[in-house]
């Protein structure tokens, strides 16, 4: 695939701590319009890779465009220079975010929480962001609730308006970093199910996740993540039953 | 008590009160201020706020009143006594409720500042729309005690000659020789103004509760 074609487009990208080396030399390339879950275990670097992709951690070295346009840095090799906040903070209206912990902003409504960003970033005319986003809630089944507040709500509906407001931005690529995680067991399906009928759809999604079935059923792509490299890059079927490695042979054993 | 003593009392009632809203008016923000440039940890204006706001902190009220009246002239502002009250109220309780603000802005969730950040809202706008709506009303308690501290130091002003409540029941007591009718009348003013400020938190919050649905334990 050529680099220029692909929605999200990774190279070299390494990530230290103090000294500590969280991700080593990852290249990646994914297409648009797919779903890719990150698998690996606790530690592997899945999260602060996909922090890295809209620049919440910023890379100690390598490039990564959305899209073909550069995120974080301009220009590359020795030219790499910082984005000026501004334009950083615009490239990241093309990339939204679905947080492990929901990360809403209580003094909003829900519908507030939505069109937040779309009004006071983009631009967007009130009324208009306010149309799309009640479209968006009847979208995930919380027509009823956007005018609610976060607070009163369930965590799989507080996960459902963070996936709303993540829509609302219209953007290239949504990054889900553990969207499960924190939901109590009966609210998972809710919420995956919310994320399947999104890549039924065609949006470009980039899911980091520890649900192995979800993963089989959804991902266009699995990508295998271990000791801060990517070990594995296939196809859900080649990597569940015929996985290349030792390590991923051994955590599907363990987890699937 | 004669009218004109009752007046005494009263027009130094109409100097605290407006000491005191001049100076909430100005303290406020500047806490604020300096608390939102501590946070930013610019490396020297973060020293010299702190060791100031650590100064003015452990400076007896009476005494930053003298200073600012008797020591800032020297280098070159000289100040009236009411506007030197002013500064002086306004430098203490700017200290104090900066100290307030600057631990709403630490323990301000993380979350909700990444997910700012990620939607690409700029610094100013996380501060407008998401921290700064949030932390004035879960600090409103602590800044309205702060207030009410305030309006209790504004006697203090009294040693460079400003006639507020305290003063002026003083003046009354010395020339009646009844000082308990002077000092009642001036208790009662007191409650009266610290009861408005305390009524009108417990409106907002009432208000706050009621739209946001959060029930105070």
């Amino acid at each position: 695939m050529a680099e220029i074609d692909a929605a999200i487009s990774v190279r070299g990208v390494c990530k230290d701590f103090d000294g500590f080396e969280v991700l080593r030399d990852i290249d990646l390339d994914l297409a648009p319009g797919t779903t890719t879950c990150i698998l690996g275990p606790s530690g592997s670097g899945k999260s602060t890779f996909l922090r890295c992709l809209n620049w919440l951690e910023e890379p100690s070295a390598g490039s990564i465009r959305i899209d073909g346009t550069l995120i974080g840095r301009s220009g590359e090799g020795k030219a790499a220079r910082p984005m000026a906040r501004r334009e950083l903070a615009r490239a990241r209206t093309s990339i939204a975010m679905v947080f492990q912990h929901f990360a809403l902003w209580p003094h909003l409504t829900v519908l507030g929480n939505v069109i937040e960003a779309p009004v006071h970033v983009v631009g967007r005319p009130r009324r208009q962001a306010e149309e799309e986003g009640r479209a968006i809630l009847a979208r995930v089944g919380l027509a009823e609730k956007a005018d609610a507040y976060p607070h009163t709500l369930s965590g799989g509906q507080k996960q459902r308006v963070a996936i709303s407001r993540a829509l609302a931005m219209k953007p290239k690529v949504i990054l889900f970093d553990e969207p499960t995680s924190a939901l109590d067991p009966e609210m998972v399906g809710e919420v995956l199910g919310v994320i399947r009928e999104l890549a039924k759809e065609g949006l470009t999604m980039v899911v980091v996740t520890h649900e192995m079935g979800f993963a089989r059923d959804v991902a266009d792509t699995i990508v295998f993540m271990d000791g801060g490299r990517i070990r594995e890059v296939a196809t859900p079927t080649a990597f569940f039953t015929n996985p290349q490695s030792d390590r991923a042979q051994r955590f599907i054993r363990r987890h699937g | 008590m004669t009218w004109p003593a009752l007046r005494t009392i009263l027009d130094g009632a109409v100097v605290t009160a407006a000491l005191a809203a001049v100076s909430i008016l100005l303290s406020l923000p500047l806490g604020l201020l300096l608390a939102l440039l501590r946070w930013r940890r610019i490396p020297m204006v973060a020293g010299v706020l702190a060791a100031f706001v650590s100064v003015v902190r452990a400076t007896p009220f009476v005494t930053l009143v003298l200073f600012v009246f008797f020591i800032l002239p020297s280098a070159g502002l000289e100040l009236e006594p009411v506007p030197a009250a002013i500064l002086a109220l306004t430098l203490n309780t700017a200290a104090f409720s900066s100290e307030i603000w600057r631990s709403a802005l630490q323990t301000f969730p993380r979350d909700q500042l990444e997910a700012a950040t990620a939607f690409g809202l700029s610094e100013r706008a996380t501060f407008t729309r998401i921290v700064f709506p949030q932390i004035w009303r879960a600090n409103l308690g602590p800044l309205v005690s702060e207030v009410t501290i305030l309006l209790k130091c504004t006697p203090a002003v009294a040693v460079i000659g400003v006639v507020e409540i305290t003063r002026a029941a003083g003046r009354v007591g010395a020339e009646t020789y009844e000082p308990l009718p002077p000092f009642l009348v001036a208790t009662l003013i007191y409650t009266a103004l610290i009861a408005t400020l305390v009524r009108g938190q417990r409106v907002v919050e009432r208000r706050i509760a009621r739209r946001f649905g959060w029930v105070r334990p």
